[in-house]
């Protein structure tokens, strides 16, 4: 009598634990964070680049006013050119590390780099 | 035994059913009732993040919003129609009734404080100018602006303000001020935890601890030296290193001692403030700065705040209560409590 490799319950419970396990994955990967460049305009995300990913130099110009330069080379992120008056965004220099972040209040774009090792700043 | 290896399929079949019916009920529960909305939008001359976990999330970060914004409208001087605007042109006037409990809190530590805060600095302040060009100014404008500031030119009688010289500038507590407005949002909309940021001063609401940093004074905005472990707090932070220009080789900052008109020289570069309220941690912050560790943790006492200091020669000085909670990230900084 020829035997199969799988019964019915066999591939139900094969199922059930590839379905449980997808969950499972999906679920955490919500709650995953990876050194990512995050760049938000008005609130809102325009961009998100792995540091790591980025051979040679990036550049990412915003239409914003006053319009702004993003520079991504060497695992750093940092704000090359603004037309802001006060130019503090480019002075915040390179940001490399967890939580680094630069602010252009005038063209309202926020650069971070995601996966902080604290909740939130205070400063 | 062919029927025992069927039996026990078939209890396998079941618990795996139970575990993926279970495991997908908890999901499904999480998404619902622990919703997480999160929201960064500019207000207050500010970066605002909005971090709300539970209850009508989204619903509260929208109202949350809106709020901020109207209240913008109410705070800031540089609006000519904003209510404090209209204080500062009419030299006083009736105000709402949150305003002036604002303005009762505010000349409460600006008198415990023996004037180290002021709030009627607008015409000295705006001679630094700071944020836009920031200059040092000239020294004649600069006595005339100091001699028609000090907060004894305000008197407030009920909700009837006089204001006899000077001009009202909610810029050291507008922020705290904000979290005390977005505190009352998230009771209201059932918040389960929430944290969030005005422009780096703090709101950790809910029972659940977050970690907060404190700003590394000579380094990125996002990079800090200490955390704090705090659930249910406000905190708020004053530091010379934020809005600072160079000039002729010297640096000024932004916290303006009010008895000189000039920044404020003294051994700190930063100074945290925790409290329940808002409006003090970020208006003792200030106050703190400028009166020093020692006259500092005496007025944090009274009001019974908790502070952590930090020094140019990176000390940093924690008062008792918040001793425990404090944990140095940065090895180049030592930590000491501070008795009194």
């Amino acid at each position: 009598m020829k035997t199969k490799l799988f019964r019915k319950g066999d591939i139900a419970v094969i199922l059930i634990i590839l379905v449980v396990a997808a969950a499972f994955w999906l679920y955490q990967s919500r709650q995953t964070d990876k050194l990512e460049a995050v760049i938000s305009v008005d609130g809102k995300v325009v961009e998100v680049i792995d540091l790591s990913k980025v051979d040679g130099k990036r550049t990412i110009e915003l239409d914003t006013e006053p319009e702004i330069k993003i520079a991504v080379e060497n695992g750093a992120v940092y704000f090359e050119e603004a037309g802001c008056d006060d130019k503090l965004c480019i002075n915040c220099g390179k940001l490399s590390k967890k939580g680094d972040t630069a602010v252009c209040l005038p063209a309202k774009t926020v650069v971070t780099v995601s996966g902080a090792n604290v909740d939130v700043m205070t400063y | 035994m062919i029927g025992g290896d069927c039996n026990l399929k078939k209890i396998g079949a079941v618990v795996a059913a139970i575990a993926a019916v279970a495991l997908i009920a908890f999901i499904a529960w999480d998404s619902i009732f622990n919703c997480t909305v999160t929201k960064d939008f500019f207000a207050m001359d500010t970066v605002i993040s909005v971090k709300v976990t539970g209850g009508k999330a989204k619903e509260c970060t929208d109202e949350i919003e809106k709020r901020i914004q109207e209240l913008d409208g109410i705070l800031t001087r540089h609006k000519p129609t904003s209510e404090i605007s209209l204080i500062n042109k009419n030299k006083g006037g009736t105000l709402s009734d949150k305003t002036a409990e604002y303005f009762r809190l505010l000349l409460d530590v600006s008198k415990k404080s023996g004037g180290a805060f002021d709030f009627t600095l607008g015409a000295v302040s705006d001679l630094w100018s700071f944020g836009k060009s920031p200059s040092v100014p000239d020294e004649k404008e600069l006595a005339k602006a100091l001699s028609e500031s000090g907060y004894e030119n305000v008197s407030l009688s009920g909700n009837n303000l006089t204001l006899k010289s000077g001009i009202v500038d909610f810029g050291a507590a507008g922020k705290g001020i904000a979290l005390d407005e977005i505190r009352t949002i998230l009771e209201d909309t059932k918040a389960k935890e929430a944290i969030i940021s005005v422009g780096g001063s703090v709101l950790i609401y809910g029972k659940n601890e977050a970690k907060v940093g404190i700003r590394d004074p000579y380094g990125n905005a996002g990079r800090s030296i200490a955390t704090l472990n705090l659930s249910g707090s406000c905190i708020s932070t004053s530091g010379s290193y934020e809005r600072c220009f160079e000039e002729n080789g010297t640096t000024y900052h932004h916290i303006l001692n009010p008895e000189t008109g000039f920044p404020v020289q003294n051994e700190l570069v930063s100074v945290t403030v925790i409290s329940q309220s808002g409006l003090l941690s970020d208006a003792l912050s200030t106050a703190c700065f400028v009166l020093g560790i020692e006259e500092g943790t005496k007025l944090a006492e009274e009001y019974g705040c908790e502070a952590v200091f930090i020094t140019k020669d990176k000390t940093v000085f924690a008062t008792n209560g918040v001793a425990a909670k404090i944990e140095i990230t940065d090895n180049t900084y030592n930590l000491k409590t501070y008795e009194n």
